[in-house]
C-alpha cells in the first residue's frame, strides 16, 4: 500500500532518512517539470528542485503533519526559489525555452522519432508532417508560457501542467480563491491569444 | 450577459463549476454570438494542448546526486562530538577521556620547555627585565651578566639574541659609564 507523503514524513522526523528519498523521489518530476516550465530552463530546474528537497530536509522538524500537504510546501519553497533565480538572472537571458527543447531531445534519445514511433500504430491516419507540427506546437505553448507574467504563469502551470486543485494554488500562490480562479482564467486567455497562429494546427 | 461577462467565465464553463443560473446565460450568449463561440472553441483547445504537454523526465543522477548532497548537509549539521565520535569510532567518555589527556600532555611539555618548573629564578633573567637596575649600581661586573653566555641553557641565548638592540645600548651605556667613573676624564 502507498504510504501517503504526511505518513513518510513523521518516519522521516523520527530519523528514518528512507523516508525522505522515497519523497524525492515520488516528486522529483513534478517538481522539476514546475521550475523547468516556469523559468523555461531545463538544467538549472534540476539544480533547483534538489534545493528545495535539501531546503525542506534541513527544515524537516518544523514540518506539521495534517497542517499543510506535503505537496503545498514543496511548491511554496521551489516558487521562492524560482523567484530568485528569475531575480538573480536578470531579463537578458531570462526565458530559454530553446534549452528547454533541446535537453528535451537530449534526454529522450531522439524525442521526434520516438514521437513518430508512438503515434504510428495507433493513428491509422499517421502523417509525419502533422507529428512534427505538433512539435512545433509544443514548443511554441512552452514560450507561450514563458512569456506569460509571473503572476499568471505561477497559477498556469500549477493548474494545467501540474493538476492542482484551486485549493491547492490558493495556499501555495497565498491568494484568496477568488483572485486565483480569475488569474488562470485570464492566463488562459493570454495563452489563447499567444497560440492564435498555430490555431489551425489545433 | 455580454461578451467580456463571458469570456470571465471560460474558465469556469469548461470544468462545470458555472451555477445553474449563469450557466443559462453564458450558453445563450454563445449560441448567438459567433465571435464568442470561435474565442471559446480557441481557449478550450489551447487549454487542451498545455495540459498535454509532455512530462520533462529527470536525469538518472538527480536521486544520487540528492543523496549525495544530503549526506554532506548531514554531516555538516553534526556538532563537533558526533564528527570526533565519527572518526575515532568510540563512545563519548573515552573520547573525552582521551582529550583531557592530551590537554594535561601538551601543556606539561609546554611548561616544561619554558622552564616553568624550574623553581629557582635566573638572575640573569631578572637583569634582562630590569637591566637599568643594573646601570644603577654602576658595578663593570655587570657586563658579563649581559653577555651571551657560550654554554648552559639554550633558552636563554635565544631569548638574548632575540632582542640584539636592547643588548647592544645596555652594554654601551655601561661602558661609557665605567669609563668616566675610572678614567678621569
Amino acid at each position: 500500500m502507498l504510504e501517503l507523503d504526511d505518513e513518510l514524513m513523521q518516519r522521516f522526523q523520527k530519523g528514518d532518512e528512507d523516508a525522505f528519498n522515497r519523497l524525492a523521489r515520488r516528486h522529483q518530476q513534478p517538481l522539476i517539470n514546475f521550475i523547468a516550465r516556469f523559468t523555461g530552463d531545463r538544467d538549472n530546474a534540476e539544480d533547483l528542485a534538489q534545493e528545495t528537497f535539501i531546503r525542506m530536509y534541513k527544515a524537516a522538524n518544523r514540518y506539521k503533519p495534517g497542517r499543510a500537504q506535503f505537496k503545498t510546501w514543496m511548491y511554496l519553497i521551489a516558487k521562492r526559489l524560482c523567484m530568485n533565480e528569475i531575480r538573480n538572472r536578470g531579463r537578458r537571458d531570462r526565458f530559454r525555452v530553446d534549452n528547454i527543447a533541446t535537453n528535451d531531445k537530449a534526454y529522450s534519445a531522439n524525442d521526434e522519432q520516438i514521437d513518430l514511433i508512438a503515434t504510428a500504430p495507433a493513428d491509422a491516419a499517421f502523417q509525419p508532417e502533422v507529428a512534427l507540427e505538433r512539435k512545433e506546437l509544443r514548443d511554441a505553448i512552452q514560450k507561450a508560457i514563458a512569456e506569460l507574467p509571473e503572476q499568471y504563469r505561477f497559477p498556469l502551470i500549477l493548474r494545467d501542467i501540474q493538476g492542482l486543485s484551486y485549493e491547492e494554488i490558493s495556499k501555495i500562490l497565498e491568494l484568496r480563491s477568488g483572485t486565483t480562479k480569475s488569474r488562470i482564467n485570464r492566463a488562459r486567455l493570454m495563452l489563447k491569444d499567444k497560440l492564435k497562429p498555430f490555431m489551425e494546427l489545433l | 450577459m455580454n461578451c467580456l461577462q463571458a469570456e470571465e467565465n471560460f474558465s469556469a464553463h469548461l470544468e462545470d463549476a458555472l451555477d445553474y443560473q449563469t450557466l443559462q446565460r453564458f450558453e445563450s450568449h454563445i449560441a448567438e454570438c459567433p465571435t464568442c463561440q470561435r474565442e471559446y472553441a480557441r481557449f478550450s483547445e489551447s487549454v487542451k494542448v498545455s495540459q498535454q504537454l509532455p512530462q520533462i523526465e529527470p536525469s538518472p543522477y538527480f536521486i544520487p546526486t540528492l543523496q549525495q548532497r544530503l549526506a554532506e548537509e548531514q554531516r555538516g549539521t553534526l556538532s563537533f562530538w558526533q564528527r570526533l565520535q565519527g572518526i575515532f569510532n568510540m563512545p563519548k567518555w573515552a573520547l573525552s577521556g582521551v582529550m583531557v589527556l592530551l590537554l594535561i600532555t601538551g601543556t606539561a611539555t609546554f611548561l616544561y620547555h619554558n622552564d616553568w618548573f624550574n623553581g629557582e629564578i635566573d638572575p640573569s633573567n631578572e637583569q634582562i627585565s630590569t637591566p637599568r637596575a643594573g646601570l644603577s649600581s654602576g658595578s663593570p661586573s655587570l657586563n658579563n651578566q649581559f653577555l651571551p653566555r657560550a654554554s648552559g641553557s639554550s633558552d636563554f641565548s635565544n631569548t638574548i639574541s632575540a632582542q640584539p638592540m636592547q643588548q647592544h645600548y645596555t652594554l654601551k651605556r655601561v661602558s661609557y659609564s665605567t669609563v668616566s667613573t675610572g678614567g678621569g676624564l
